[in-house]
């Protein structure tokens, strides 16, 4: 790196923390750290869901996979997208409502808090883990960019930086800094994109040398037999809807909104802005199946593309923009782990704790939580090379049935019990598990016609053994939950649980102009639900029928997707 | 030939990010207006 890039990336990381600074004056009481004061409006909210949302592991990780295998992992993010579009505007608010900082406390309200503890304790060692991951996948991709080795050099500037600001300022830290990372990293995008392009030849070009050298699947957005095909599609439907409801890193943002219209909001413009911004990761990485052919670790096209094709001055900018990426998703996960901890372990262990002590508490384990991730990257991440590919295969499997027993039961049965939210969970995980066991050692299942007819001939279906286990999970779970609470008393209707229900019916119906009920009354309102509607079914269509190969199926999944897109953002700005 | 394509996508993304800096800022101020009437307050 050149003098000119390490000033643009000093004078970044130095702006970060005296943001971070000043925000800390911000905090007088818990809530302030955890959630902004709930008083986030909604641009900046959908900047701060989308920076935590958007990481190195888009821009590098992601961008490997289209290298890879084509255009087919960028429905990774599409389907987020569309899931943040309807659980702000369908799950989310409900919540919002609760006036809660964590869904284990939800889990609490809805069944009883040996729950929220057993998911509270889950959840924060996963994301101390998963911090740690993305940490240690930073700090190689920037050692390839820049030939700086130095390990401790980058866990400074991705990692310390952003512990010191989340320690002090909390949620509102996070969420102003956020912001600006959010332009920072968009900035670095938009400026990568047209180089690459340039260097290939612009799109008619590349669009031609994919097809003359034998690579028009990697142009199809919905394949039939590639990796990222109709059927890890189809499970990114669950993931995400999983994700986006129930996350912590983003509920917390979301909670952090003034009220649950903004909520709605800040995660509609979320989802879509983030459609778009796909582009400008995925699109540079098919040009480089062009300019740097023959490369078999994915993971390092994008490094190898930064280190020779950005000049000096262009590449200190995209290293703020990676950094950018990087640290808004490390402060709103340290934040989170240590909401969880002092909302749903420590506050449920010693409840008697005065709002001063707890403020004393999420403050230290921010502080602990960050350096638990430098500890966990440095002595133990550092010595596996598929550590992130294995951590997005346990949260497949042990989050989708959380999902299960918090949402889908948690919010629409009354009969489900917390002996059945607890069996659920156990035959869901274990299903998922074992359906991962068995799909990794690549069965032949050549037999079968019907493996012919969906997936073409020459199946690896170890490429598809996550997105299988997703689904075991997921189907296991909703078997499980009623199965079990079936042998068990109703649960008992306490205050909390008639809070849960009763948050559910206002979000129905209510009038208010901060609320968003599910309920259209407005015709314009009617209009952006019923646009959804067909916009999904469009969208599933295609997705299904590119298991046949139809020749549509690309065109009816993104017009799907778009017209879905119109109607979340007619429902949210009507009544 | 001009791309189209790769422009286009910059042209959306560029809309983006220009909106993404001047909305934000003026939250952001109603949000410090909204802080210092309350300090104010006694």
């Amino acid at each position: 790196m050149a003098t000119v890039d390490i000033v643009l990336v000093a004078g970044f990381l130095f702006t970060m923390f005296l943001a971070g600074v000043y925000f800390s004056r911000w905090i007088k009481e818990a809530d302030d750290f955890m959630v902004a004061g709930r008083q986030l409006t909604p641009f900046i909210l959908a900047a701060t869901i989308t920076a935590t949302n958007v990481n190195m592991y888009s821009f590098i990780g992601q961008a490997g996979g289209a290298y890879k295998s084509g255009l087919g992992i960028i429905w990774h993010t599409w389907v987020g997208n569309m899931a943040l579009v309807f659980s702000g505007i369908f799950v989310i608010p409900i919540m919002r409502r609760l006036m809660i900082r964590t869904v284990p406390e939800f889990l609490e309200m809805r069944y009883n808090r040996h729950i929220r503890l057993f998911i509270g304790l889950i959840w924060a060692l996963k994301l101390c883990f998963w911090l740690a991951v993305i940490l240690m996948a930073a700090t190689r991709a920037a050692q390839g960019i820049t030939g700086f080795q130095d390990v401790w050099v980058w866990f400074i500037a991705f990692a310390v930086i952003a512990i010191i600001y989340s320690t002090i300022g909390g949620a509102w830290a996070v969420s102003m800094t956020d912001t600006i990372q959010f332009a920072v990293m968009m900035a670095g995008a938009l400026v990568v994109l047209p180089i690459a392009m340039h260097a290939v030849g612009w799109m008619p070009k590349l669009l031609a040398t994919l097809r003359a050298n034998g690579m028009s699947e990697h142009l199809k957005f919905i394949t039939q037999g590639q990796e990222f095909n109709w059927l890890f599609i189809i499970s990114m439907i669950l993931l995400s809807t999983k994700w986006a409801c129930i996350d912590q890193a983003i509920l917390q943002r979301a909670f952090g909104a003034r009220d649950p219209r903004t909520v709605a909001k800040g995660m509609v413009l979320s989802g879509i802005i983030t459609t778009p911004f796909a582009f400008l990761w995925i699109l540079p990485a098919l040009a480089n199946t062009v300019l740097l052919p023959g490369i078999d670790k994915a993971d390092l096209v994008m490094p190898m593309f930064f280190a020779q094709f950005l000049g000096v001055g262009v590449l200190g900018l995209v290293m703020c923009g990676l950094l950018a990426s990087q640290m808004s998703t490390i402060s709103a996960d340290i934040n989170s782990v240590a909401t969880l901890f002092t909302n749903d372990i420590y506050h449920n262990l010693f409840r008697k704790a005065s709002p001063k002590h707890l403020l004393r508490v999420v403050r230290l384990s921010t502080l602990a939580a960050g350096l638990l991730m430098i500890l966990f990257a440095y002595y133990v991440v550092s010595r596996f090379q598929t550590v992130v590919e294995a951590n997005l295969t346990v949260v497949g499997i042990i989050d989708m049935p959380v999902f299960v027993i918090a949402i889908v039961y948690g919010l629409f049965s009354k009969r489900t019990n917390w002996q059945g939210a607890v069996g659920g969970y156990i035959i869901g995980a274990s299903a998922g598990a074992f359906c991962y066991k068995y799909f990794s050692g690549n069965p032949d299942l050549s037999a079968y016609a019907i493996v012919h007819t969906l997936f073409g001939a020459d199946v690896i279906w170890a490429q598809w053994a996550k997105s299988l286990a997703a689904l075991a999970s997921t189907a296991a779970a909703l078997i499980g939950v009623p199965l079990v609470s079936a042998f068990f008393p109703k649960q008992k209707m306490t205050k909390d649980c008639e809070r849960v229900f009763g948050a559910y019916k206002s979000a129905l119906h209510s009038t208010s102009e901060e609320e968003i009920h599910m309920m259209p009354t407005s015709a314009k309102g009617k209009l952006g639900v019923g646009l959804m509607i067909v916009g999904f079914l469009s969208f599933l269509f295609g997705v299904l029928s590119g298991s046949v190969q139809f020749q549509f199926a690309s065109q009816m999944a993104v017009g799907g997707m778009l017209v879905f897109f119109v109607g979340g953002l007619t429902r949210v700005y009507s009544d | 030939m001009f791309d189209w394509m790769t422009w286009g996508i910059f042209g959306i993304g560029f809309g983006i990010l220009v909106v993404w800096i001047a909305v934000p800022i003026r939250e952001f101020q109603g949000m410090l207006k909204k802080r210092r009437e309350k300090e104010r307050q006694p």
